[in-house]
């Protein structure tokens, strides 16, 4: 769909108010009569509550209330399960949810115990320690291994084990296969917890109007309409009563998707109870402990090969840590057994998990959302297999490839969306052979790395494949309308949190509709505007919204053709829509300004044809069929200093197919942001828990996310293969940079260290931890 | 109760008397004693720059200072800059070079160049991203802020240090 | 966190022992307690103050038990603190053995750290405690040298 907007480079609308620092996020709000929130939160990992007792902090000055779980009676309940298993046959899954307040034990550090609410936050967290509080503490369980096999302790006794969910997938005959093998290569593969870490964290406001009983809540949430009707159904009010506001936010990357935290719960109630506007924002520490985060799985997996490279099947055995709950189903592990496939055939697969309940924070999808461990296992399985067999790394991907014409493939198992796993289109050797290109692969090979090791460089190369499945489900909606000033409203249900839907929609409806694209306002987040939607989530607003938004924009198209039509004494075939107006083809003085239009389509007095709508306004939902499958290359040149370890990324290059770009300005960014986010997760970032479940590095100062010095500028180019399943042919991009980033420098690692024996089997590194390697890999003592 | 004290402080060009705990930290205070909510609170340990002020000119953490500490001295945030009808050059290359995505980080990097652009009207890629590196952001991966500072290099040239220093005092 | 090691003492192993056993020479042995009393013949309560790098001043109550006491030679203790910045527990043990004319003691605890001073003071716990444990050491060894009627504090 090229056209005026749609694959243009068009400048962000909304910079100008985040640039003068005039946008509203959630801590902004000034409310008169605000009150402020601090939660007591666990010291413990696992512990049994003896005491809680906060009588004294109530009656310190400026302190309206305090809340234990005992004060909150009725309202206290696990939250909802937001995503039930998938239908997988011989599934089994143990639902253990999130409380508002921990009751009888606590299950992480972190875990809330008590609401103070004041006059300040200052004076909240002053009266934090009133609060008199007995724990017993239990052992932790943080091992993923022990706490099946021979738990010190259970995280939920009612199951008798710490196994959450037990899933296996599988197609063909892997034991056939493995039989018909020439090779078979095994390894255990090893993905530790890292934090979105958003700049901005998490914040809830809540307002309850007595007079008119309305609540209004604004949020940091990445799915405004569910929290409504969620926090409608609790609190006993009809959805129509409530508006949650998603304003501008600082980043979302995943954990603000996790719905019903226990403060996104409590404030509301705080509000009402209370009678004056309520505010919590969590503090960065806070955020380490009480907002979701990923992504430690244990894989021991094998990868049967035939001579010449080409893979016959996989076995992959999993352990995946779901933290002390599971609200979130099993969407992450679930992509990491999808991902895993990757843009190969696979003839045989079997894909066996087991979810772990660990005393550790809750694990929800972060930007990536475990795909990456998929990505891991593979590529990792594929350069081993390479090595063995003497077979190049490019070729022996190409010689597994899915080819162009073998589309839609079916992998015959089920996805997040709980549709089997049909990729929709796609070219996997272009981008290869772009990429290959791009970081100049076979000069690299033949002459610059043999000349750099001569010099006693040690310069490695890595170059990775992965898909990405995206534009998921169930569905989004919009309602684009024509003001009779000649500007378009649009809205949508989907939240934005830097994406540029204020400008990528904008495009969407601007080309259809024949207008400027600055005359196109857009409202996101907002229930009061639209009120049926899921979310910002795994890389499909573009694809799902913006697909409604188009929709929409051609219901109204057809609108105006209709009604201008008989006015303009013309068949609507002549018509054309531009530059604001609708007129003859050819003859734009015979035609109208869609203003104009507007208003004669909203008479005050008269008669109409019975079955008018009145305006230029039209709804419209888009749901797809299933998810699509967007795909790339990550090449990367790193250098390795062999003393101290230290890695320097000399270059970065990505082939990225999203299907249609939208706008390639916001494309290429959500790419370069998210090899950022890779890089980190690669290299600098893990989160340290002890045996106790103590997290020893809850702050920036020891979670180091990635600097301007650490991230180079990526190279990009793009590979179009329009999907099928929506109108716009587009696909998602939000994750893709961060998912196969750590596979990459894995392989570019080694590369650099060839003939060492370092073999890199764990993400993150860092340059300890590859400092180690080296010296095992030396025989050091 | 604690102590009140009395702080006198000009922001933006602006006096302002207020009296204040000798806790409140500065970022607390410009954003809801003043309601100037541009300066936005990444981690309250100095370490993402997200709440870099100017304070007399020079680049300063605001979760970092009390307010009491700037009693009779000059403040400088985002909203000082420019407005959305007249964008600071600055700004107005950040918006060219798609410098931005959610833009929590964003005013905060702002206030972190002023005074480096101001000593060095002409940096290099490697020294600009040295001067980036004090400031933490998410979204943008870093590359287009690098551009948009060599786009604003490029476009000031001789009238870098005027125009600059006129928005820092 | 692992904390051990060894320490001259001057006086014998008896001498060193009744010291031990005296709240008021402990309060002085222990840098930041603001006050100890033994609640029962193997039971120690008090209140702590300590600081770790960006956590000032944290108070604590600390519950100290003696166990396996076997006078004058050894005992082994079972410690347990806890305050608004977070928590330690563990055990810790004492050996005295002749060395000369005084004393060599052996100490090792091993203790668990939780709450914030675990979350943001990682990096300085090892070396937080080793201080705190020399200081210690050099508060008890002036103590042990005045009731000895050696040199002044």
């Amino acid at each position: 769909m090229a056209g005026r907007y749609v694959g243009e480079r068009v400048l962000r609308l909304e910079d100008a108010r985040l640039l003068t620092g005039r946008a509203l996020f959630v801590d902004d709000l000034q409310l008169p009569g605000l009150l402020h929130v601090a939660f007591l939160r666990s010291d413990e990992a696992h512990a049994r509550i003896t005491r809680i007792d906060a009588t004294a902090a109530r009656s310190r000055p400026g302190v309206l209330a305090a809340y234990t779980a005992t004060d909150l009676g009725d309202y206290w309940r696990p939250g909802p399960l937001l995503v039930p298993p998938p239908p997988i046959a011989g599934l089994v899954f143990h639902t253990a949810t999130q409380v508002p307040l921990a009751r009888d034990k606590v299950r992480h550090v972190g875990e809330p115990l008590a609401m103070v609410v004041a006059e300040s936050r200052y004076l909240a967290e002053d009266a934090l320690e009133d609060i008199v509080v007995e724990l017993d503490p239990l052992p932790a369980v943080t091992d993923l291994e022990a706490a099946l096999l021979e738990p010190a302790s259970l995280v939920h006794e009612q199951f008798g084990s710490n196994l959450a969910a037990h899933v296996q997938q599988r197609k063909g005959d892997y034991a056939a296969a493995r039989a018909a093998a020439h090779r078979v290569i095994a390894r255990r593969f090893h993905y530790d917890r890292g934090a979105a870490a958003a700049i901005e964290n998490r914040g809830v406001v809540a307002q309850w109007d007595a007079r008119v009983e309305e609540l209004t809540v604004w949020d940091t949430t990445q799915a405004p309409i569910p929290i409504r009707n969620g926090l409608a159904a609790l609190l006993g009010l009809r959805e129509s009563q409530v508006r949650v506001i998603a304003p501008f936010i600082g980043g979302g990357f995943g954990p603000k998707i996790m719905m019903y935290y226990p403060e996104e719960v409590l404030v509301p109630w705080a509000a009402m109870r209370l009678g004056r506007p309520v505010k919590w924002i969590e503090d960065r520490r806070e955020n380490f402990y009480a907002t979701t985060q990923e992504r430690a799985q244990i894989h021991d997996a094998e990868l049967a090969v035939s001579i010449d490279g080409k893979i016959l099947g996989v076995r992959d055995k999993f352990l995946h840590d779901t933290g002390a709950y599971d609200p979130y189903g099993l969407t992450v592990p679930i992509n990491t057994q999808c991902t895993l496939l990757g843009p190969y055939v696979v003839p045989h697969y079997d894909s066996e998990f087991t979810a772990v309940f660990t005393n550790k924070p809750i694990v929800t999808p972060v930007r990536g959302a475990g795909r990456q461990h998929g990505v891991f296992v593979m590529e990792r399985l594929l350069d081993f297999a390479a090595r063995e067999l003497g077979i190049d790394r490019v070729e022996i991907r190409r010689r597994n490839y899915i080819q162009p014409d073998a589309f839609p493939y079916d992998h015959e198992i089920l996805f997040q969306d709980f549709r089997p796993l049909v990729y929709d289109s796609g070219n996997y050797p272009a981008a290869l052979e772009k990429a290959v290109e791009l970081i100049g692969y076979d000069g690299f090979v033949k002459q610059e790395q043999p000349r750099l090791r001569r010099e006693g460089r040690h310069v490695g190369l890595g170059i990775v494949s992965y898909i990405e499945g995206t534009g998921i489900g169930p569905y989004e909606g919009a309602r684009v309308t024509v003001e009779p000033s000649g500007s378009v409203r649009l809205a949508t249900g989907v939240g934005t949190q830097g994406q540029g839907h204020f400008t990528t929609f904008a495009q969407i409806v601007a080309e259809v509709l024949g207008v400027e694209v600055g005359c196109v306002q857009v409202s996101t987040g907002d229930t009061r505007e639209f009120t049926w939607g899921t979310g910002t989530f795994a890389s499909r607003g573009a694809v799902v919204a913006g697909s409604a938004c188009h929709a929409a924009a051609l219901k109204v198209r057809e609108k105006i053709l209709g009604l201008a039509a008989p006015l303009l004494g013309v068949p609507p075939a002549e018509l054309v829509l531009e530059a604001g107006s609708v007129h003859v083809r050819d003859a734009p003085e015979q035609g109208m300004r869609l203003g104009e239009l507007a208003r004669k389509a909203n008479p005050l007095r008269g008669a109409v044809t019975p079955g008018t709508e009145p305006g230029l306004e039209a709804t419209a939902y888009f749901g797809p069929d299933r998810g699509n499958a967007a795909s790339g290359v990550h090449a990367m040149l790193v250098e390795v200093d062999a003393e101290t370890a230290a890695v320097r990324i000399k270059r970065y290059v990505v082939v990225h197919d999203c299907g249609t770009i939208i706008n390639p300005m916001v494309v290429e960014a959500q790419v370069q942001g998210g090899v950022a986010h890779g890089i980190g997760n690669a290299f600098f970032e893990q989160l340290s828990f002890d045996e106790n479940g103590q997290l020893m590095n809850a702050s920036f100062m020891d979670y180091l996310l990635p600097t301007a010095l650490d991230v180079p500028s990526v190279e990009m180019a793009h590979i179009e293969t329009p999907s099928p399943l929506n109108p716009l042919g587009t696909k998602g991009v939000g994750e893709a940079g961060a998912i196969p980033t750590g596979a990459a420098f894995a392989q570019a690692i080694e590369d650099a260290l060839a003939g060492s024996g370092v073999e890199i089997t764990e993400i993150p590194l860092s340059p300890n931890r590859l400092f180690e390697l080296l010296e095992a890999a030396r025989g050091a003592p | 109760m604690n102590g009140q004290h009395t702080v006198g402080v000009t922001v933006n060009g602006t006096s302002y008397q207020r009296s204040v705990e000798p806790r409140l930290l500065l970022s607390d205070f410009l954003r809801h004693e003043l309601g100037l909510t541009g300066t936005h609170v990444g981690c309250e340990h100095g370490v993402c720059g997200a709440c870099t002020v100017l304070l007399d000119g020079a680049a300063v953490r605001s979760c970092l200072v009390f307010a009491v500490q700037t009693d009779g001295r000059a403040v400088t945030t985002v909203e000082g800059l420019g407005g959305e009808a007249q964008l600071h050059p600055l700004q107005q290359a950040f918006h060219e070079a798609h410098a931005l995505q959610c833009g929590f980080c964003t005013p905060g990097f702002l206030l972190s160049l002023l005074p480096f652009l101001r000593e060095h009207p002409d940096p290099s890629e490697h020294e600009i991203r040295e001067a980036l590196s004090g400031n933490l952001c998410r979204c943008t991966g870093y590359a287009n802020i690098v551009t948009a500072v060599q786009r604003f290099v490029a476009q000031s040239a001789p009238q870098a240090g005027a125009r600059v220093s006129g928005a820092a005092r | 966190m692992i904390v051990e090691g060894t320490y001259p003492l001057p006086g014998t192993p008896d001498v060193i022992w009744n010291l031990l056993m005296d709240p008021e020479v402990l309060v002085k042995a222990m840098p930041g307690t603001k006050e100890l009393v033994r609640t029962a013949p193997d039971r120690y309560e008090g209140v702590m103050r300590i600081g770790i790098g960006p956590i000032t001043a944290a108070e604590f109550e600390l519950v100290i038990l003696l166990t396996d006491m076997k006078e004058p030679h050894s005992y082994a203790m079972q410690i347990d603190g806890k305050g608004r910045a977070g928590f330690t527990r563990g055990t810790a043990s004492v050996e005295l053995s002749p060395d000369g004319a005084g004393s060599m003691m052996h100490y090792s605890a091993d203790l668990q750290v939780g709450g914030k001073i675990a979350a943001v003071g990682q990096r300085l716990l090892d070396s937080v405690s080793k201080l705190m444990t020399r200081q210690g050491l050099e508060a008890l060894n002036r103590e042990l040298q005045s009731r000895l009627g050696g040199a002044a504090v």
